[in-house]
Parts: C-alpha cells; sequence; structure tokens
C-alpha cells in the first residue's frame, strides 16, 4: 500500500502554491490519489507558508503528520517543521541557510522562536540551522542539504536567463529533490511544470532544468526512489481546488448570476468562476438549446450586502442566482437573508468558513459559523443549510443548494470552510447523468388572470413568474397573496400558516439519505459524529484505528436545515460511546444536536488553531476517550 | 395608444399624511408611465423603506418593496438578470443617502441603466421626523430635540461625482414638470437621478411649500443657454464644471431641471456585454440552464484548466 505525505515550505510569495500545485500534478499524472492543503497566513509577502500534501494508491482525502518528506524552502522552514518528518523520512534543505539564527528570522513569530531555541538546548544544541540540522539527524531523518544559490545559479547559466529572473525556480529544485527521493521519475515533473505553465515556454525551460539538478543531486547521494505507478494511470482526472470545484458545481448547476465582495477564503472561487464567465454548452445539447456558449454574470459589489441584495433581486427577475463570502461578509447580509426568506426569493449564499471571532486569523480555518448560519436572519426567517465534507461533496452540494433554492423559494447556505478552499483534490469525472437541474414551479408564462406571488397553495409554494413577465409585488413586509402590505391577524396567520407548510415540504422533501451519511456499523466502540471538513481525517483514523482493533462509525452531518433527527437520534440510542468533534470553542455542533434530538454528547474533540485538522490527532483523540474517558480533548497539531 | 394614467393607480389605500408632497411625485409618476405606455409587468418600481417607500403599492405595475437602504442592490441585480425591463428605483432621502449611500455611489459607478427617484423631504418621516442627510445643519424641525449638527449632503454632488449620467432636480407639487423630467430620466441610458424636493408638511415645517415655493426656479426658463450635456469626452470638464457650479447654488434660489447629462459612457449593461457576449440577447434571467433536466455544461470540457491526464 502507498501512503506517502510530502510537505514543502517557504516564504509567502517565494513559489510554495506553484510548487504545490507541481507536485500535486506530477503525482497524479503518476498515478496516485492525492490531497494537498496550503497552509498560509494572512500576508502578502515573506510569511511562513507550506503544502502539506498526501499521497495514497487508495483516496487521499486528510493531511497527516510526520511526513515522508520535508522540503524547507528557507530557514523558517527548517525550524518550523524540524518535528514534522518522520524516522527515516528525508529533509530537504538550502545549504546557504546554515549560519542563520532563529532570532535573525524577523518574519517568525517570537513564542515559535522561544519553543523551538528550547528545543535544540535540551539536545545541547546551538539556535542556527546547522544545529536544527543535527538535531534532525539524531531524529534520525535523512538530509539532503541543497545549495540553492548554486543551483539557481546553474539554472541561470544552463538556461541563458539571468539569476533574478530564475530565482523563483528553487522552489522546484526543493520539490523535485524530495519527489526523486521518493521514487517519482524526472518526466512526471517536467509533465507537471508544462501542464501548470501551459504555455508560457520562458518560465517552462528554467523549471525543467532545476528539476534536472535536483535529480542529479539525488541520484548521486541517496540514490532514485523507487515507487511503482498508481492504480489511476491512464485515467483523465482533474486537480481542483474547493474553490475551483464549488465554482464548477454552480456552472455547471446552471447559475447564471454571482455576486460577490473580496474576502478570503471565498474570493477565489469568484474569481474562477469570472475567468470561466463563457461556458461551451455540451456538444449533444448545444443544437437542443439553441446556443453553443452560456454566460455566468459574475458581479463585484461595494460590499456584501450589495451582494446578497443584488443576487436576490437577480432571482427575483429570474436568474439562478448565488453569492459567495466568509463569517464576516455573511454578517453584513443577516437583514437581507430574512427579507430572501419572507420574498421567497431563492439564493444560495456560500460561506466559506475562516477562523474567527472577528477578523481573527483570517487565512485558517474553523467551523465557528455554523450557528451563525443556521440562525442568521432576524424575525423566524429560516434558511436551509447545507454542509459539503470534501471536493465533491462540495460539487454536488452547490447544484443541490440551487435546485432546493429554486423549489422551495427560500435561500439556501450552503456551508464550507477554508480547509476546503484552500486543498487540492485528484478527481475522477463527475457522474452528469445523475444530476438533475430543478426550478421548482417557475414558469415564464403566466395566462391565469392576476398573477399572485404569494398564492396559498398546498405545499406552501406559490406558483413562481419572475418579475418582468406578470405583474406583481414583491415585498418585505407581511403581505396578502398579491403582495400588499397588511397586518390583518387572519392574513398575516395565514401567511406564517403558508411559510410552515413550505418546512414541511422541505421536511418532505429533503430525505434523510441527503441529511446524513453513516460511515462503519452500529457495533463500534465509538461514533464520532461531525460535518464539513472534518470527514477526511475521520475516515482516515478510521481505517487506522481498524488496524489496532478499535472499530468506530462516523455519521456526517450533511444538512443542518433539516436536521437528521432520526439519524442522530439512532446513534445516540445504539452507540456505547458517542464524540462530536467541534471545530469550534462552543462545541457548536453539539449544541445543535442538543436543540434537535435532546442528546447530549459525553465527549467532544476540538480544535481551535485554525490549521487543517489531520488523521493522526483523531487517532489520539479516540484512543484518549476509549483509555482515559476523557470528556474534551483538544488537538493542534500542525505550524 | 398609449395607456390613460388611471391604469397605473393601484387598488391600494394610500396612507401618506394629508398633503404630502409624495403624492405630487406619484401622480406624476402615473403620468410618465402613461405618456410612455409602459408596459406592467415589464415596469418594476423598487424601493427601500420609509413613508416614500410605500410608493411601488400604489402604483399599478410590478413592484419590490425591500429593506432599508437596498433598493439599489435589488434594483441592480433585476437589472443585471433581465436588461430588458424598466427599472426605477423610488426611496427616501434616508434611505438612499444615509443608510444606503455606498450603493447610491456604486450605481453611478456603473452607470446602470436605472432611475432613481429620490422623495426628499430632508426627515426620516417613517421614524417621526429625525435629521434626514439632506437637512442643513442648525435647523432644528419639528420632532428634532436639539438642532441638527451634522451638514446637509449635496445629492447632485454625490451624484455627478459618482458617475450618474442623467442627474436632475424636481419639485414635488409641481407634477407636470416633474413628469416630464421622470420621463427624460427613464429615456435616458445610463444611471439617472432625480433629487425630487418633497414637502412633510408633517416633520418638515422648515422646508415647507412655501419656502421652496420662494426659492425654486426653473434652470430651461431662466437660463435657457443652460447647457450641460456632454456629447463627447472633449466636453467633459468644462461641461461637469458648469453642472457643479449649478449643483452648488442653494440658498435663495434653488434651481430645477436637468443638471447634467453624459451621453457618452455606456451603460452597465452595454460594458457586460463587451466582456460577455451574448448577454443581452440571452441574459440571466432567461438564458437556458438546463435541458428537460439535464445539465448543460460538462466540467471536463469547460474547466480544462484543471484536467490531468495521468
Ligand atoms: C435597518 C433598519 N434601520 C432602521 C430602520 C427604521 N427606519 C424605517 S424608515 C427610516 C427612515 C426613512 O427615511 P427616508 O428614507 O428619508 O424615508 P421617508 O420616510 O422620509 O420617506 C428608518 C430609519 C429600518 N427599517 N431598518
Ligand atoms: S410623515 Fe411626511 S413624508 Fe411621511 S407621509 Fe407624512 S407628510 Fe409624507
Ligand atoms: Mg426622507
Amino acid at each position: 500500500m502507498v501512503d506517502l505525505a510530502l510537505l514543502i515550505g517557504g516564504p509567502q510569495g517565494g513559489g510554495i502554491e506553484s510548487a504545490g500545485q507541481i507536485g500535486v500534478r506530477a503525482l497524479v499524472m503518476k498515478g496516485y490519489d492525492i490531497f494537498g492543503v496550503r497552509e498560509y497566513h494572512s500576508n502578502i509577502i515573506g510569511a511562513h507558508s507550506y503544502f502539506n500534501i498526501r499521497i495514497r494508491d487508495t483516496v487521499a482525502r486528510s493531511p497527516r503528520l510526520p511526513v515522508d518528506a520535508v522540503v524547507a524552502l528557507d530557514a523558517e522552514s527548517v525550524f518550523t517543521h524540524m518535528d514534522d518528518v518522520r524516522e527515516g523520512g528525508i529533509f530537504v534543505y538550502d545549504t546557504s541557510t546554515l549560519k542563520t539564527r532563529v532570532d535573525r528570522i524577523a518574519p517568525m513569530p517570537g513564542p515559535l522562536k522561544e519553543r523551538v531555541k528550547a528545543k535544540l538546548s535540551q539536545h545541547g544544541l546551538g539556535d542556527t540551522v546547522a544545529d536544527a540540522v543535527k538535531y534532525l539527524e539524531s531524529r534520525g531523518a535523512k538530509l539532503l542539504g541543497i545549495d540553492l544559490k548554486a543551483a539557481i545559479k546553474e539554472v541561470a547559466e544552463k538556461s541563458g536567463r539571468s539569476v533574478v529572473s530564475v530565482a523563483r525556480a528553487a522552489n522546484v529544485v526543493g520539490l523535485s529533490a524530495a519527489l526523486a527521493f521518493l521514487g517519482v521519475e524526472k518526466e512526471y515533473v517536467h509533465r507537471a511544470i508544462e501542464a501548470y505553465f501551459a504555455g508560457k515556454t520562458r518560465v517552462i525551460e528554467p523549471n525543467k532544468i532545476a528539476a534536472d539538478i535536483a535529480y542529479d543531486y539525488v541520484e548521486e547521494s541517496y540514490g532514485l526512489g523507487n515507487l511503482p505507478d498508481g492504480p489511476h494511470k491512464g485515467k483523465v482526472r482533474m486537480v481542483a481546488s474547493g474553490n475551483d470545484v464549488v465554482a464548477m458545481g454552480k456552472v455547471v448547476g446552471g447559475l447564471t448570476v454571482q455576486t460577490y465582495y473580496p474576502i478570503t477564503p471565498a474570493a477565489d472561487e469568484a474569481l474562477y468562476m469570472e475567468g470561466h464567465r463563457l461556458v461551451e454548452v455540451r456538444e449533444e445539447l448545444a443544437e437542443k438549446v439553441g446556443l453553443e456558449k452560456l454566460g455566468v454574470a459574475v458581479i463585484q459589489t461595494e460590499d456584501e450586502i450589495s451582494a446578497i441584495n443584488m443576487a436576490i433581486g437577480a432571482a427575483l427577475a429570474g436568474a439562478r442566482s448565488a453569492t459567495t463570502t466568509s463569517g464576516p461578509g455573511f454578517a453584513l447580509m443577516n437583514e437581507a437573508i430574512s427579507m430572501a426568506y419572507i420574498m421567497e426569493a431563492p439564493v444560495v449564499i456560500t460561506i466559506w468558513q475562516r477562523a474567527g471571532p472577528s477578523t481573527g486569523m483570517a487565512t485558517r480555518t474553523g467551523q465557528q459559523d455554523l450557528l451563525h448560519a443556521m440562525f442568521a436572519g432576524h424575525g423566524d426567517a429560516v434558511k436551509i443549510v447545507v454542509a459539503s465534507g470534501d471536493h465533491e461533496e462540495a460539487f454536488y452540494d452547490a447544484i443541490k443548494a440551487l435546485n432546493w433554492a429554486e423549489k422551495f423559494q427560500i435561500p439556501v447556505v450552503h456551508l464550507v470552510d477554508k480547509t476546503l478552499a484552500a486543498s487540492t483534490k485528484s478527481l475522477d469525472r463527475f457522474d452528469l447523468d445523475s444530476i438533475t437541474i430543478d426550478r421548482g414551479k417557475l414558469s415564464y408564462e403566466w395566462s391565469g388572470g392576476e398573477y399572485l406571488r404569494y398564492k396559498l397553495t398546498e405545499d406552501g409554494i406559490s406558483p413562481r413568474v419572475p418579475v418582468g413577465f406578470a405583474k406583481q409585488l414583491n415585498s418585505s413586509l407581511e403581505h396578502t397573496e398579491y403582495g400588499y402590505a397588511i397586518e390583518d391577524p387572519e392574513v398575516r396567520n395565514a401567511m406564517v400558516e403558508k411559510r410552515l407548510k413550505k418546512l414541511d415540504a422541505i421536511e418532505r422533501g429533503i430525505p434523510e439519505d441527503e441529511r446524513v451519511k453513516v460511515y462503519g456499523s452500529s457495533d463500534a466502540d465509538i461514533t464520532i459524529i461531525s460535518w464539513g471538513t472534518v470527514k477526511g481525517p475521520v475516515l482516515d483514523a478510521m481505517e487506522k484505528l481498524e488496524d489496532e482493533g478499535i472499530k468506530v462509525r462516523y455519521v456526517h452531518i450533511k444538512t443542518f436545515i433539516p436536521f437528521p433527527v432520526r439519524t442522530i437520534d439512532e446513534a445516540f440510542k445504539s452507540a456505547s460511546r458517542v464524540a462530536v468533534v467541534d471545530y469550534n470553542m462552543l462545541a457548536q455542533t453539539s449544541l445543535a444536536i442538543r436543540m434537535f434530538t435532546g442528546h447530549k454528547a459525553p465527549h467532544v474533540i476540538q480544535k481551535f488553531t485554525g490549521r487543517a485538522l489531520q488523521e493522526q490527532e483523531i487517532v489520539r483523540a479516540v484512543k484518549e476517550i476509549l483509555e482515559n474517558n476523557v470528556e474534551r480533548v483538544v488537538v493542534s497539531d500542525g505550524a | 395608444m398609449a395607456r390613460s394614467w388611471l391604469e397605473y393607480r393601484s387598488p391600494a389605500w394610500v396612507q401618506w399624511c394629508p398633503g404630502c408632497g409624495n403624492y405630487g411625485i406619484l401622480t406624476a409618476a402615473f403620468k410618465a408611465f402613461a405618456e410612455l405606455d409602459l408596459d406592467p409587468a415589464k415596469t418594476v418600481v423598487v424601493s427601500g423603506i420609509g413613508c416614500s417607500s410605500r410608493i411601488p403599492y400604489y402604483i399599478n405595475v410590478t413592484g419590490v418593496h425591500t429593506i432599508h437602504g437596498r433598493p439599489i442592490p435589488v434594483a441592480t441585480g433585476i437589472k443585471l438578470a433581465n436588461p430588458h425591463l424598466t427599472v426605477l428605483v423610488m426611496s427616501g432621502d434616508g434611505d438612499l443617502l444615509g443608510i444606503g449611500a455606498a450603493h447610491f455611489v456604486a450605481l453611478g459607478r456603473r452607470n446602470a441603466d436605472i432611475t432613481v427617484v429620490m422623495h426628499d423631504n430632508a426627515v426620516y418621516g417613517l421614524t417621526k421626523g429625525q435629521a434626514g442627510p439632506t437637512l442643513p445643519a442648525w435647523v432644528q424641525t419639528k420632532a428634532l430635540r436639539a438642532p441638527n449638527i451634522q451638514d446637509a449632503l449635496n445629492p447632485l454632488l454625490l451624484a455627478i461625482a459618482s458617475g450618474y449620467t442623467f442627474v436632475a432636480r424636481a419639485y414635488a407639487y409641481h407634477v407636470d414638470k416633474l413628469k416630464d423630467i421622470i420621463k427624460e430620466a427613464i429615456k435616458h441610458r445610463g444611471a439617472a437621478f432625480i433629487d425630487v424636493l418633497q414637502p412633510c408638511p408633517t416633520y418638515n415645517n422648515v422646508m415647507t411649500q412655501q419656502w421652496y415655493e420662494q426659492r425654486i426656479y426653473y434652470i430651461d426658463e431662466q437660463e435657457p443657454d443652460y447647457d450641460a450635456t456632454i456629447k463627447s469626452p472633449e466636453e467633459r470638464s468644462e461641461k461637469v464644471a458648469r453642472a457643479i457650479a449649478k449643483a452648488m447654488e442653494w440658498g435663495d434660489r434653488i434651481p430645477l431641471g436637468i443638471i447634467y447629462r453624459d451621453l457618452t459612457k455606456e451603460p452597465f449593461d452595454a460594458r457586460i456585454e463587451k466582456i460577455m457576449p451574448g448577454y443581452l440577447e440571452h441574459p440571466p434571467a432567461t438564458r437556458p440552464v438546463h435541458y428537460e433536466g439535464k445539465p448543460l455544461v460538462d466540467p471536463f470540457k469547460v474547466f480544462t484548466d484543471r484536467v490531468v491526464q495521468a
């Protein structure tokens, strides 16, 4: 079984993203499944950033530590990750930094410096990179020092370019050294460079030379590694981030308007979509719809208040419409969510959660907006809340969210997070045949006399004719069936009942198997309940624990409104032990479970650091709970 | 044959105070819509929250009564989705220039083909008479507990600076004059703004009908040579300067009429068409999104920048 992990770290702006993307592509070309998550500071240039790539011949879906190879492109990365490589793993570093002392690294956080110095001095070492290298040797890591300055000079000479113009290729030198050691043939790195820099020959050539230099180096030192081809060899696959797949899902799902105000980690979704605002119609359907290209209007607004209100306006006019944001932006949308609810406007709000409170840690992850998403909207406003656990789910959920919005004429929140946004995943073809686009009771024609936008119906959902196709009134005030403002008690009751009936329709219309997924069986030693990107680490931990004879069942919540009451209730009743993984301080998931089912989870596993949850953290936490019966385990792996 | 303006009257009871300037604006809208023969289904009046913002209930066209300060983004979304509709925002000074000022500016920058009619009574009518953003400093209207200590905003200057390509001022009780300006604004291709001076007899006991009528004058009557219509980009600096000077007139004499017009800037829909050809013919509101429920897009064919051959 192949299960490898590779970490590449360096200064922000130093090509960490491109090194990661090239590495991921090379590994996918080699036939492996990959999951790569990027951790970075809220900073443009200079702060430490890294890519942690998991490589498996089964499914890669979570980061883990320690890794099999670390590439440290600068001194800070050496110090930051000196405990992150396993015994026997390789640690690639830049020999031109050997004399650098911890205290000389300006961007490095003070407390981390102190921890590193303390650690090194415990081992009788000083505080230079050379000391860290000794420490690594004592831990059984294989060290591969490359003089990156010399390597870049060589790249410049061989490519006939200036040193400055090829300096960024240092990342590819480091990356290639690790890949050579792991046994990925050089051809894959070359092909990955070509694919990633598609068409930019001036960039491609020096980077290929950089790869060659690294491969020669490894061949001479440790010898090239040996890795069989992975099981996906020969397939056409995709390598995409969570931001990308949500954009793809929306476009495939028939989105025609997307509004946004720039915010991390949501903006990349909108930008990717904007780059693809004109898309080709599937060949076999082009003639049928009489169009070859379709447009998606992606509009940057003046603020999030405008973004949501504009999306609502577009929806009233008949567009399939969405907006994308993060917690702070969603906070600004609160009032309009309530309007969308009373106006019965179908709109999708994608929330890419990041670490709060307030601006908190803007480029870090978390699940702190669960209750915020569920309860946003004053005055009894309701919405559907669906959360995605991985890239595939996010793609299909984006389509589902659009369907539910139009079918139930209600706002739908799609909850995702920074881990998903900034993680890259290899993906197989999506199953287009399984996708249905549902626009509910929408019609562009009206001949039934006066059109009643809020007609009282059996299921609480009124026929929907867009603004422009039948004279109508849409109102944020309590209204009559036509839409006139009214405060008459009987009409008020009728309208509240109408909206309640709609909630029944949602209860009936979203079956249990779309609300929750259960992995493993009820005779497990422990049942874990969680949602979102906790899924990958838990499923991976399940495998590891199973090997050690510990059986785990995982209950993965997909929708919080409507809530999978039956399954969760059953899980509590049948489980010997229940633990909730809650990536937030308040244990919000546990609170939601308690609110809907009355069950109080006896154990909670929490994380606050804003770094992606990892496999080994769950393994450790589960053992801790089973062995010591602890109520609350806090994990915090990852630099 | 054009519709009678009575056809634009809705059956709803109009709940403004007796003598309120909003009645004049309402009647002017009826008449303008009738003279332009606007299709009630395809004409959309969007409002925020305030006394004035109840107007969609009273006009028998499509209406959208939104939340306080947000009619502009909602209207922009409607117009974005379906550029073939006639879209108006009719809202209060507090709504548009207080809580909604960011959107007011943004509409100008986009030059979306939307007509904004501001019911400018210089007070927050519906919340019982607090100072509005156009109430001059040190004025103390009836409901204020102390004189106003915040300066008035000049809506015309803000509109010009924001990029509106049609800027006018009108007076609520002069229905026919107002009607003509509303018609011009609707016909204008781009963001149009009309600051309608609207007496509020209930709360604004300073800027009353009498106060206004002693001061207002029509530019086209008193200065027939006034011309601030930009027909080519070279005229811009000169005509903007002229318009700004006119917009600054306030006090003993208050000019009414079309202050500024720029015919050289393309509206938002034309800009979108440029970066997304086909938009006008198949706008977001009506373009196909599926065929018999099947998706129209194959991600592996479209997002080729993410496809990798293993
Ligand atoms: C978010 C929010 N804040 C405050 C209010 C209360 N409110 C209702 S109308 C209004 C002011 C209306 O003033 P203006 O827009 O000038 O309209 P007018 O009543 O003068 O026509 C306010 C502050 C509200 N509805 N929503
Ligand atoms: S309070 Fe003023 S603006 Fe409101 S209806 Fe009465 S007169 Fe008109
Ligand atoms: Mg007002």
